[in-house]
Order: structure tokens, then sequence, then C-alpha cells
């Protein structure tokens, strides 16, 4: 198959609505194919920093059971995994160690923001604080906020179905508020 | 009772002691402002508390005997409670601003149904805070010393390896002292 | 390539343990000197945590800290908040209603059970075996259950207030806190017979990280570690504080000081909480859960004040120096894990990578407690 000039790598890969420079060959029933694969197992990167890396291995038992969509895989090397959740709050040391791990995963990659620490700083935020970072999204592309302190698991599966569904465009069921 | 061989030898160490005053602070908190202005400028005490060794009422301050010394003396007073037998709780530190001294606490407990907390205090000068280290006698003390050096800036004379614990490698300030500004 | 590398004898390289890695139990970091498979020097590496909860303690008034305490050990949230619950109370002088005090000793076992089976957990699957953490889990999420239905949150608790509790328990607690403790005790015969006979684990901890009485009290060394070395120090029977005068349990203590020991400690001390649930929900009194006189604004009279409560990794104190007004002047948190972590450096001298590792299981590590 000739990808022609796209380049790996540098961009993620395109959801089947978003247009294709025409200079490629397109293949758009196996794109959507792969891409729903792609969202079927998500591998997380073992990252948990502070509390809510417990709900988040809670989330990975046997109750609430990641597993069901594919995503119980924890990796701990950043090469073999696909999404970063990134769970607890960042300080400034830190910071760049998860930069460099964000860095080591390999195309396609989607982050996480795992509790209100990672969204914005969480209940550390004061006149004074010297050494956090106030999100997860001032050196990183975030792609779903899951809010709470810490979220409930239930709120973490809900992450990874909407995540799934960005980058895929499908549903795994039909949205019960919409009629 | 193992408080009271510790409150005798503490006690040596004071050759001359003044009269120990227990400190006015618990009765004029309540009581009204009859004495000083300095009271009202929301200091620990009237005075400044002379060195000597308190006995301190346990249910109501959680510790047992209470010691203010000079920093020269404080590893007198460490070996004694170290021959007691006594464990290292922990080391930190508090910034009197008002009085320009910065006050180093000592924590030790015992392991065995004796119960006796000792509390030791040193206090020593803002500008130019210097304290003998303790780790040669409770190497535990290394870890508690460096985060105080942290977090106040005392520096521990002797201290195998005062760089920064919790704070990164690079930090030149002091999170706890009253003036700090981040 | 020309052939195999040879290391001169005596030739160290510096292996990281970096801040992200499944067996350190949050960010830690310990750089450690290696010859081969043997640990020449190990240097621990904080701060990757560090949120300042001491200078937070001093800009907010004491009703505002309360929340904060849970985000220190969040394992075993209520114990701290116990802790400093009693510290303010013991400062400002707030009497506690009998009811309330026995609800906080209630939960407080509960989460320390909580605690221990998530430590369980995860220390088995440190030395490789996974199967036991889902148990582990599932048993937990019963304790969590209970507690959400009283408290609301599953692993932060604010449940505590200055003078008792703001919730009641209702019967519902009782029956379902009554109907757990058979079902904890079969798991307990179920770990015993899946994980403490067998006979990989045995090989790999038996023996496995000596950390003697003598280096427990120079490093201050609390907690399952202590009891593990034969040091027979609990806070809750040395210096009893709240209502556990009324409760007839034991302290486990054994003398092996090897990892298993503190394994076994840990292990009896659920069979213990248990215990201490039974008789709290026997003796449960009537009555109110706040005191009627309490302060509007805590403001303790000047001078400094300490409490000790022994929460699941050891004797955790809280020291509050008060000026007389409505902050605290200095708000001092003495973690006990960050004693625990101190003697590792030098317990781990000499020893294989893997052993350290197991040994670095026993000692029950929460990293934002060492950090604070």
């Amino acid at each position: 198959m000739d990808q022609g000039s796209l380049q790996v790598g540098t961009q993620n890969v395109p959801s089947p609505l978003e247009p294709i420079p025409s200079s490629v060959v397109q293949f758009a029933a196996a794109d959507k194919l792969i891409n729903i694969g792609r969202v079927n197992s998500f591998w997380p990167l073992t990252f948990g920093i502070a509390c809510c890396a417990i709900e988040m291995m809670a989330t990975g038992c046997a109750r609430f059971d990641m597993s069901r969509f594919g995503a119980e895989v924890f990796r701990p090397s950043p090469r073999q995994s696909d999404v970063m959740i990134v769970a607890g709050t960042i300080t400034k040391k830190m910071m760049p160690g998860i930069k460099v791990l964000y860095d080591q995963m390999p195309e396609p990659k989607w982050v996480i923001a795992l509790g209100n620490c990672a969204i914005s700083g969480g209940p550390f935020v004061f006149d004074g604080q010297y050494s956090i970072v106030l999100g997860a999204d001032t050196f990183l592309p975030v792609d779903i906020y899951i809010p709470g302190c810490p979220p409930r698991p239930e709120a973490l599966l809900e992450g990874i179905l909407q995540l799934e569904n960005k980058v895929s465009g499908w549903n795994r069921w039909k949205d019960p508020e919409k009629a | 009772m193992i408080k009271d061989t510790v409150l005798q030898s503490l006690r040596e160490l004071f050759p001359d002691p003044e009269p120990v005053v227990e400190e006015a602070a618990a009765e004029s908190a309540e009581g009204d402002t009859a004495e000083d202005d300095k009271k009202k400028a929301a200091k620990k005490k009237v005075e400044p508390r002379v060195n000597g060794v308190i006995e301190r009422d346990h249910a109501q301050y959680g510790y047992d005997i209470d010691v203010q010394l000079d920093p020269g003396e404080l590893l007198a007073a460490v070996m004694i409670l170290d021959k007691a037998g006594f464990f290292l709780e922990c080391v930190t530190g508090v910034d009197w601003i008002k009085e320009e001294q910065l006050e180093a606490v000592y924590d030790f407990s015992r392991y065995d149904f004796d119960l006796c907390r000792v509390v030791v205090r040193t206090r020593t000068s803002r500008s130019e805070p210097k304290v003998p280290t303790i780790s040669k006698i409770y190497p535990g003390a290394a870890w508690h010393e460096r985060e105080t050096h942290d977090f106040f800036g005392i520096k521990f004379d002797g201290h195998p390896h005062l760089v920064p614990l919790l704070l990164p490698e690079d930090a030149d300030f002091h999170p706890l002292l009253k003036d700090f500004k981040p | 390539m020309s052939g195999p590398i040879h290391i001169q004898p005596g030739e160290t390289f510096t292996l990281n343990v970096g801040p992200q890695h499944p067996a350190t139990h949050g960010v830690l970091r310990v750089k450690m000197e290696m010859d081969g498979e043997y640990i020449v020097k190990a240097e621990t590496v904080l701060g990757y945590i560090h949120r300042m909860h001491e200078l937070m303690g001093e800009n907010r008034t004491y009703p505002q800290v309360l929340p904060n305490l849970s985000r220190l050990d969040y394992l075993g949230a209520l114990g701290y908040t116990h802790g400093h619950v009693l510290a303010v109370e013991r400062a400002a002088g707030i009497e506690v209603p009998e009811r309330a005090e026995y609800i906080r000793a209630i939960t407080v076992e509960l989460n320390r059970v909580a605690s221990h089976l998530f430590w369980f957990g995860a220390f088995v699957m440190d030395l490789g075996g996974f199967t036991p953490l889902m148990y582990a889990i599932e048993d937990r999420e019963y304790i969590l259950d209970m507690l959400e239905a009283v408290t609301g949150s599953r692993l932060t608790y604010c449940y505590y207030r200055f003078g008792g509790l703001y919730n009641d328990i209702d019967d519902e607690f009782i029956d379902r806190a009554r109907a757990f403790i058979p079902r904890m005790r079969k798991s307990l015969k179920k770990y015993d017979a899946l994980v403490t006979g067998n006979i990989i684990f045995r090989k790999r901890l038996e023996g496995i990280g000596p950390i003697s009485a003598e280096m427990c009290r120079k490093y201050g060394a609390t907690g399952p570690v202590a009891r593990g070395a034969g040091i027979n120090f609990d806070v809750r029977k040395n210096e009893p504080y709240s209502v556990y005068p009324e409760f007839d349990f034991d302290v486990p203590v054994y003398d092996e000081c090897d990892s298993l020991a503190r394994y076994k400690v840990r292990m009896d001390e659920m069979e213990q909480s248990l215990r201490i649930i039974e008789q709290g929900l026997d003796k449960l009194p009537d009555g109110p859960i706040m005191p009627k006189k309490k302060p509007k604004l805590i403001k303790p009279p000047a001078g400094d004040y300490y409490q000790a409560v022994e929460t699941a990794r050891g004797s955790f104190g809280i020291r509050i120096v008060s000026d007389g007004t409505k902050n605290a002047y200095r708000f001092k948190l003495r973690s006990p894990t960050y004693s625990n972590m101190s003697l590792f450096d030098e317990a781990c001298e000499g020893m294989m990578i893997m052993d350290a590792l197991a040994m670095m299981g026993s000692l029950d590590l929460v990293i934002p407690e060492i950090d604070r």
C-alpha cells in the first residue's frame, strides 16, 4: 500500500470526518476499521502520581472493569502504550519527566487528564504555592478532561468512552438522552 | 519512672538555673490584656522564655518535658536522651519573625509503656542560623534536618549532605519563612 | 560486535529506579549504584509530589484545612483527619460527645482494613502475583460502599468536624458493617491459604530485608515496620487517645525483623481491627454527635500542642503552634512513612535489587505523605 507523502509521527491519524489531503491515497473503509480497532484496545501508560491513581487502579479491577472496553492492559513502558492518563498533581519537578514520557510514546497517542489537579491544579492552588503546575494542558495536548477529586471510576469509564468517540466517531451504544 | 530520671539529667545541664516561670501565655490568653503591648502583637509569650526545663501536662499539651537550650548544649541533651532509649520523632523549625529568631524543635518519644515525650528547642538568629547536627547520634535526623534547611534556611553544622530534599535541587528560597513571596 | 563486555570487579553503574515505576507506589526516585545485581549505594530523591501542605495550614483557618489532610495519605485518609481533629480539639479545648468518638473509631478501623487490603494487593503484585490484587480490591469495595453511604466520598474523606461529625450513621451502616465482618474473616483465611503459605512468596520474603530494632530506634520508624522488628509500640496502647482504652484488642509483634514479619503484622492487624469494629458496634451509645457548646471561631490559646495517632503506616503526629489567631502559626505534620523510608538507603546496601524492592514494598509507602 503506497501511502504517498503521508508523514508518520508528525500528526495524529485523522478521524474519518476530517478531510485528508488529496495527494495521499485514501482507503476510507480501512481507516475507519483501523480506528475502531484502535479505540477498542487503548493501552494506558501506568502513570499514577497521587490519589487519582488509586481510582484508576480500582477502575481496572473487578468491579468497574475497564477490560470490557479493552483498556485494562497497563503498560509500564511508554513505548508500548497509546493513552497517557495523567492522574494526580503535577509538580514543577516532575513536569520534565512527564514531557519525556509523552515524547517517548509512539504516535498515535492521546492524553486524558484525570482529576482536578491535572485539569487546573486542584485543591492545592493557593497564594504562595510555588511548586505545582496548574494543569496538564499547560504543556501537553489534553484530549479528555475528567473532573472530580478523585473522580469516581464510572467517570473514568465515561471519559474513555468519550475518547473512543472522539478518535473514531463511533459510539458503542445510542446516547439515551438523544431521542 | 523514666520521666523523673530524664528530668534529673536534663536539669543538670543547667547548673545555675534561674527560677523557671511556667509560661504565662496560657492564662493571659483567656485573661485580660493587663500586661504589656508585646502580648497584643500575637506573640507566643509575654517575656522571652529563659533556658530551662519545664514539665508539662500531657493531656493539655501532648508532651511531658519541654527543654529550651542554646545551640551549644544541644548535643549534650540529645546524648542524654539517646542513652535513655528515646527515638527521634521529628525535627522542625518555627520562624519567629518578630523576635528575629529561628527556632529548631526536636521531638523525642519512647517505644515502651513508660510514656514520656520530650521536646527540645533551641533558638538561633534569623540572619545567620546555625545549629549543630544530631545526625551522628540519630542518623534519622539527616532527612529531617535537610527538610528544615529547605523550609527555613537553618544550617546544620557537620551535616554530611545538606542539599535540598523536597525542593528542587537548585532552589534558593525557603518557603516557610514568614516573609516568603513565591 | 567484538564479544561480550566484561565489567571489571568494583566497577559500578548507576540505575535510576525512576519516578515512573510500577513498584515505587507513587513518584519516588531511588538512584542506585549497582555492581551487577547488588546495590552498592542507594540515594532517595524526593520532591516529585511536594505540594506544601504545611504552608496551606498556615494560610488557611483551621476548618479550611480539614479537606487537605485526606490528600496526605489517601489510602488511610480517616486516620489522618482523626489526628488533625484531635489535635485542634486538644488545643482549643473542645469536648467531643461519646457517640461521635465511637463512630470515629469504627470508621478509622474500617479505613485501616481498607488500607491494608490495598497494600496487600499491591505488595503481592510487586512480587509478581497479579491475582490477589483483584480479590483484595473487591473486598475493599465493600468497605468503600459503606463509607460512601455515610460520608459521601470513596477515597478522600472529610467526615470529621471539630467536636464530632457532621453526619450520623444509620441502621443500614450498622447492618452492613456487621455483615462485612464474617465475610472479611473468610477472606483473610483465603489470603492465608493463597498467599502466605505459597513457597515462592516465602522464599522471596523470608530473611529478606532485615531491619533491626536498633535501626528502627535511630531512624524513628514506627508502625508495622517497628512491630516486625520486635518492638511493641502502638500509639493506641502506649499513648491512648479517643475511646481506644475501651476496646480489647492485641497488638501483633513479630521478632524476625524480615519482610515476612512485616507482612504478617499487617495481616494480623486486619483481624484486630475487625475485633475493634465488632466491639464498637456493640458498645455504640446513643446521643448527639456534635457538642452543645462549640466556639464559632476556632482560636486556640497561644502555645504549641502535639497529638499522635496510630495510622495504618505508623505514628502520625501533628504539632500546632498557635499564636492565638484563627490561622495556625506553624502546622507541622510528622508523617510515619518519612521516617520509615529514611532507613531504606542504609538498609538496602549490599542487597540484590529484587530483594530491595521487596523490602520497599513491605515498608508500605505512600509517597505524597513523604513529600507533603
